[in-house]
């Protein structure tokens, strides 16, 4: 719809100051959860996500509106969108690996898939997006691709998240070879090491 | 155990809807094939796998794994490309997780490892 834009801005400004939708997308276990709750705890005090080391823990949109966030004196407010990891497949064999019961692990995978639904779905609501990648493992999936592709598409700006940056075999410098048409801030969500650098380029891309 | 790969060129899936296009994959990968596609996917045909893999899965049908390579850009020129007749290069690789255990690519090549 050629006036989308248009009129999501005039909602927003009869509504007061206008909130953009922040979508945190990326595969599996990259940490999409670790920074909506570093975003949010900064800006917020609060935490927003489960994090577990068990793959698929968010399975559903998880929403902070109203968010806040004030760089150099610029203040910009997001409604932060945590969603479920983007993946092909959803094996229930794996999460019995971790120890899960069957019965568990078959109800995890089942709110996975729609999880994973529900995450693509949002993709062309978004007003901006991290792609966030863990910098450890090879950046060219296709899950990344088909992220990239659609959000390339619909003129989404995009930042892509180079997370895990405090480990050892991180490899942050393959996602920007990987990706050169796309800005890359390599940060730690866990340790907060370079946040600051992320929120720059977040309010730089929401005006 | 033998693993059977299908190949289809592009002028099969020509004229036909993202919708089809990603029926005939899915129905090629149920029967525990491996697909080759003389094409790539559009991003929005990828996003339209991804989603009818999602409600396709079940204890014996894991999900899939796929790489699409090449021009996958759903632009003028590849519209204009497809109504004149011809093709824009690239292929697509797609098939049940339960059987391609692993894929590599960088831009210009792909490596699919599989086994029962």
């Amino acid at each position: 719809m050629p006036f989308q834009g248009l009129f999501k801005w005039l909602m927003g400004f009869f509504r007061g100051r206008k909130a953009f939708s922040l979508g945190i997308y990326g595969n599996v276990n990259t940490g999409k959860s670790t920074l909506a709750n570093r975003v949010s705890m900064d800006w917020t005090g609060e935490a927003m996500s489960k994090v577990s080391e068990i793959p698929h823990e968010t399975r559903e949109v998880i929403k902070k509106e109203r968010v806040s966030i004030k760089v150099d004196g610029k203040e910009l407010t997001i409604n932060l969108l945590d969603m479920p990891g983007i993946a092909t497949k959803v094996d229930y064999h794996e999460f019995v690996d971790y120890g899960m019961s069957k019965g568990d692990a078959q109800q995890r995978a089942k709110e996975a898939t729609k999880g994973i639904i529900e995450a693509i779905k949002w993709l062309e609501h978004v007003d901006i997006a991290l792609v966030v990648m863990d910098a450890c493992l090879d950046p060219y999936t296709q899950v990344n691709i088909t992220i990239l592709g659609n959000l390339e598409a619909r003129n989404i700006p995009v930042i892509i998240v180079a997370n895990k940056i405090d480990k050892k075999s991180a490899k942050p410098e393959r996602i920007r070879a990987a990706f050169p048409q796309h800005s890359v801030v390599e940060i730690s969500a866990l340790k907060g090491d370079n946040v600051n650098k992320l929120y720059e380029e977040i309010v730089k891309r929401a005006r | 155990m033998a693993i059977q790969f299908e190949f289809i060129s592009s002028d099969t899936v020509m004229g036909k809807s993202s919708e089809e296009k990603i029926n005939i994959i899915m129905k090629s990968v149920r029967k525990d094939k491996i697909l080759v596609l003389e094409e790539p996917l559009t991003p929005a045909e990828e996003k339209l796998l991804i989603m009818k893999t999602m409600t396709a899965i079940t204890r014996d049908f894991p999900g899939i794994e796929v790489c699409s390579l090449g021009n996958t850009v759903d632009d003028l020129k590849s519209r204009v490309i497809k109504f004149l007749g011809g093709k824009t290069s690239g292929l697509t690789v797609v098939g049940p997780s339960n059987l391609v255990h692993q894929v590599k690519r960088d831009p210009n090549k792909l490596r699919f490892v599989a086994g029962k």
